[in-house]
């Protein structure tokens, strides 16, 4: 069994399952609305700002947490980019009522993308126990295992980063709009 | 001239280009009733402040982010609670969490009184009970939140034995709902954390008070202030070819004894004494020859570094394996507090000569001292006997040794998986096994000192000690200086920036404090330091953050405290104490409702709340916030209507307290002057979030000064450091500045048209270009006399 990226991070009795990339992306295709929320840790590679950006261009809308919104603005793919803070957006996203980035609703699906580990998983910990009715579902493409999303990806070390490139390649290939 | 009457409330948006000046507010020498009406809630009991909690927590509603989704505190458990199920006993995770969270508010709360009266007694029996609480000619309210909390006006060392009696039946009563079938609502656990954080508060004042008044720490009489002098902060500062005692933790009396033996004895000099952590900051303000040689996150390191003849433990953030650690470098360990005695036998009152024997020889591993003026002698004579015997003893490997660990590495990521910063360690041993140490080095400052990694390395690498090689050089070099605690703000200080707090063109109070879990190292205590001491702010540290933020220097190679002053005024960077000593940024706060308003503090304490969540633009920062005592600070904070950032790792206390400014009706607000109700702007949008990483903490912070007081001038300035910082460290305008513009004259005049254009375009605003002025769009129109509150009894007129 996987173990979570931070060993002792074992929640409870709900854990995620892991999946591969195509899995993941049928999984976020199903969405009705679903948002992409990406943290700081998207910009340490340009690959990975191009990687948001081609899910964005799919038309799903990117909530920026962290500091990462400096990434679209470099590359200049603000369309659809909203500064957020993480904690400030999850706030909203366990509220049903929540009118969303467009004003037109909450999301029923959450993909998040490039936060730091431990601060994404309290994040994906609050949704998974309060953002229940409707529910809103959640997904994790770092390179961790995220026991707290419903699905994510094992854990990559570093010396596997030309693979989950490749992984998040055919992540955004799968996912169908 | 205006004169402010004594007691009564001063409309500040009244005064135009006038001197404020205050003479006494309290009349001294007379019965205990004469010095202030009573006010309405002294010694508040759980329910009495419960209405200002639930305005608190109804606008900014209790946010959670569960750990566990379990619980297991009785046998009916575990139960699973995800997903808001109940338990076997029918509370739900919302109140569960609620639940943890007034837990850690009763541990940190406990530790700060457990501390405090501790401290009394050790001061009561060396001094007697009269100590005078006299901090010299510019303090006359010497203790505001013991006013404020109690409606006592502490003469000596003495009185506080009733505050803390208070204090001690609260927590008693607040441990009580935490048990199974007690309290079933999360917002009455908030409610009680709340309460916990305020006791939390005063029990602060109180340790601080009386360490200032018995040891003569620094206070308003010559050389305190801004004129306290700089100590040496840093590994690098400790001459190693001496004798070397290393005291940790928070209660200082037992350090402050090893400095009098040395100052009796002529040992200055000779031998050096350095600290971990606050019980060092609280050493230098009695003992200026002391070194402060890390805070927190570096324990680990210095102790397995082995500089340390002797090491001295007193209370909190003391690592529970310090004994160990101890031993594997040959330091004998002195525990001075009942509450960390490690397995050690008791040895107080015994004679110093055996007891020096039985540590020098390796006898004993350690001793416990109760009695802080016994522990002076024994350490020093230890340590002048040791340094002789480990003179040749080196804890730092060897180049082979080094050599031979980073290429023993199988870059498996065991290490990785156990870190809590997640740290690429076995890359940084493959680099460095290829003869580049640098991402080896650079890990240092990034690892917070837990040891985890060690623990799981299957080719069983001293992962500490080999970052600590690759890093020796920075470390022989890192030699800050800092500035001694000061400990209270003076009232004439409140005086001169009462004002421009107020009015918001000094454009805030940002107060750093607490632990070192940080995301990504120190350098970013300095870095938020040095933002807003240059932008004018001013900045109050505490703990483990004004520690760190010295060891890193600007370009002319000054760190933070050489390059600014040290005043309570614009620009200042004031090292305030230990984290006992943060209770003094609350003085602040609560003086200027005082002082400058001219609002009564005796048993008073929800107005004065209410009076600062609306007016004073202070924000307090724990970026590496770890403890259960940070988690009861930050409460505290709360309770009296400051708001706190936390870093990444602050998401773990579980419970945030977030706004929604989206939601109108959680914004109206009351003018006291005609009980009209008014939709104000989010002004502070939120009292308790974490932010990702300092880039996005620093315009959040100036995001948490805005305050429905701030007149259209001081708003602008702190409109001006928003959208700056925003396009700093985000590059882009923040989305949200337009909620803050009342009026054109909010805008920066400098870049005024370009915002009117910005708001007409993008917000739709109207705006009428010829008198440059907006027609339509803001949450409400600017208006000088606006008198903001929460609380209905406050008004003075209806409409
Ligand atoms: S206290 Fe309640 S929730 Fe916790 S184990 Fe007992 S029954 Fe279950
Ligand atoms: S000691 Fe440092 S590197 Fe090791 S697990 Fe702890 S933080 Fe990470
Ligand atoms: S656990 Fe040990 S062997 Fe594995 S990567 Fe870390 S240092 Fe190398």
């Amino acid at each position: 069994m996987e173990v979570a990226f931070d060993v002792a991070n074992v929640s409870g009795p709900e854990m995620g399952g892991i999946a591969p990339p195509e899995v993941i992306g049928s999984y976020i295709s199903s969405a009705r609305k679903p948002l992409l929320v990406v943290g700081s840790e998207m910009l340490r590679d340009d690959f990975f700002v191009e990687i948001a950006i081609e899910i964005g261009k799919k038309g799903i809308p990117i909530a920026a947490t962290g500091h990462s919104i400096r990434g679209f603005v470099e590359k200049e793919y603000t369309e659809n980019v909203h500064y957020y803070n993480l904690h400030e957006l999850t706030n909203y996203l366990r509220d049903p009522n929540w009118k969303g980035l467009d004003g037109e609703g909450n999301y029923d699906f959450v993909i998040f993308y490039g936060i730091i580990y431990y601060y994404a998983s309290q994040m994906l910990s609050c949704l998974k126990n309060f953002a229940t009715e409707p529910l809103v579902r959640t997904v994790s493409i770092d390179r961790y295992y995220h026991p707290n999303a419903r699905m994510s990806f094992t854990n990559i070390m570093p010396r596997m980063e030309e693979e989950y490139k490749d992984m998040l390649d055919k992540l955004v290939e799968s996912i169908k709009r | 001239m205006e004169e402010i009457k004594k007691g009564g409330l001063v409309d500040v948006f009244d005064l135009k280009n006038v001197d404020v000046h205050i003479g006494e507010i309290v009349d001294e020498g007379e019965g205990e009733e004469e010095w202030e009406p009573m006010g309405p809630h002294p010694m508040p009991r759980i329910a009495t402040l419960r209405d200002w909690d639930f305005k608190l927590l109804n606008r900014y509603k209790p946010f959670y982010a569960p750990i566990c989704d379990m619980c297991c505190l009785c046998t009916y458990g575990k139960c699973d609670l995800t997903g808001n199920k109940k338990g076997a006993c029918g509370i739900r995770m919302d109140a569960q969490q609620g639940r943890i969270v007034l837990l850690a508010c009763l541990v940190g709360c406990s530790a700060h009184c457990g501390h405090g009266r501790h401290l009394l007694h050790d001061m009561i029996k060396k001094f007697g009970p009269d100590v005078p609480i006299d901090f010299g000619p510019e303090v006359d309210i010497e203790a505001p939140l013991t006013r404020l909390v109690c409606g006592i006006k502490p003469k000596t060392i003495g009185d506080y034995d009733e505050v803390f009696s208070y204090v001690e039946e609260q927590i008693v009563q607040l441990a009580d709902a935490l048990h199974t079938g007690q309290e079933g609502s999360y917002m009455d656990f908030e409610s009680k954390a709340l309460h916990m954080g305020m006791l939390d508060s005063l029990n602060k004042e109180a340790a601080d008070i009386i360490q200032i008044a018995c040891y003569g720490m620094p206070t308003s009489l010559p050389g305190g202030g801004p004129d306290v002098p700089l100590v040496d902060v840093g590994i690098g500062t400790i001459d190693t070819n001496k004798p070397v005692i290393i005291v940790i933790g928070h209660n200082v009396p037992p350090a402050a004894d090893i400095g009098v033996y040395l100052t009796e004895n002529d040992l200055e000099d000779k031998v050096e004494l350095g600290g971990i952590c606050c019980t060092s900051i609280d050493t230098t303000r009695v003992y200026t020859k002391a070194k402060i040689v890390s805070a927190l996150g570096r324990q680990l390191r210095v102790l397995r570094a082995g500089i340390a003849d002797v090491v001295v433990t007193d209370e909190q953030c003391i690592r529970a394996d310090v004994l160990e650690l101890c031993q594997r470098v040959q330091s004998p360990m002195i525990a001075t507090n009942d509450k960390a005695m490690h397995g050690l036998v008791d040895r107080t009152d015994d004679d110093p000569n055996k007891i020096v024997e039985d540590l020098v020889s390796g006898r004993v591993p350690g001793v416990i001292i109760l009695e802080p003026d016994q522990v002076g002698e024994v350490a020093v004579r230890t340590a002048l006997q040791m340094d002789k015997k480990r003179r040749s003893l080196n804890f730092i490997l060897s180049d082979d040794e080094f050599k031979y660990y980073v290429n023993d590495c199988i870059l498996c990521g065991g290490c990785t998986l156990a870190c809590p910063n997640g740290l690429h360690i076995g890359e940084a041993n493959k680099s460095a096994a290829t003869g580049n140490i640098k991402p080896l080095a650079d890990l240092f400052d990034l690892c917070v000192g837990c040891g985890r990694c060690e623990q799981v390395c299957k080719k069983h690498i001293p992962i500490v000690d080999v970052m600590t090689k690759a890093a020796y050089p920075q470390l022989k070099a890192e030699k800050g200086r800092m500035r001694i605690g000061r400990g209270p703000i003076w009232d004439s200080e409140i005086r001169e920036v009462g004002a421009p707090l107020v009015l918001g063109t000094i454009p805030g109070i940002i107060a750093p404090i607490g632990c070192g879990n940080y995301p990504n190292g120190t350098k970013d205590a300095w870095l938020i330091v040095k933002e807003f001491a240059e932008r004018n702010y001013i900045v109050t540290l505490t703990g483990c953050m004004a520690i760190d933020c010295a060891l890193w220097k600007d370009e002319e190679g000054k760190t933070i405290y050489e390059a600014h002053h040290g005043r309570f005024d614009a620009g200042g960077v004031l090292n305030i104490g230990s984290c006992v000593s943060n209770a003094h940024i609350h003085g602040a706060a609560i003086k200027v409702a005082s002082i400058f308003a001219g609002r009564p503090l005796r048993g008073n304490y929800e107005e004065i709340a209410d009076y600062i969540l609306s007016r004073v633009g202070a924000c307090g920062v724990a970026w590496g916030a770890m403890s259960q005592k940070a988690a009861s600070i930050a409460t505290g904070f709360n309770r009296l209507g400051v708001p706190a950032v936390v870093g990444p790792h602050g998401a773990k206390y579980r419970r945030a307290f977030m706004s929604r400014p989206d939601i109108k009706e959680d914004w109206k607000l009351i003018d006291a002057t005609d009980g009209s109700e008014v939709y104000v702007e989010p002004g502070p949008q939120d009292l308790l979030v974490a932010c990702e990483t300092v880039e996005e903490a620093l315009p959040m912070m100036a995001k948490l000064c805005f305050r429905p007081s701030d007149t259209d001038r001081g708003r602008s300035i702190k409109l001006t450091h928003y959208i700056d910082l925003n396009q700093k460290y985000l590059s882009t305008y923040p989305p949200d500045w337009h909620l803050f513009v009342r009026a054109a004259s909010d805008l920066p005049i400098a870049t005024r048209n370009e915002l009117l254009k910005k708001l007409e375009d993008e917000q739709e605003w109207k705006i009428d270009w010829k008198k440059k002025k907006i027609v339509e769009g803001p949450i409400r129109g600017y208006n000088p006399s606006f008198n903001p509150t929460n609380l209905e009894r406050l008004i003075r007129g209806k409409k």
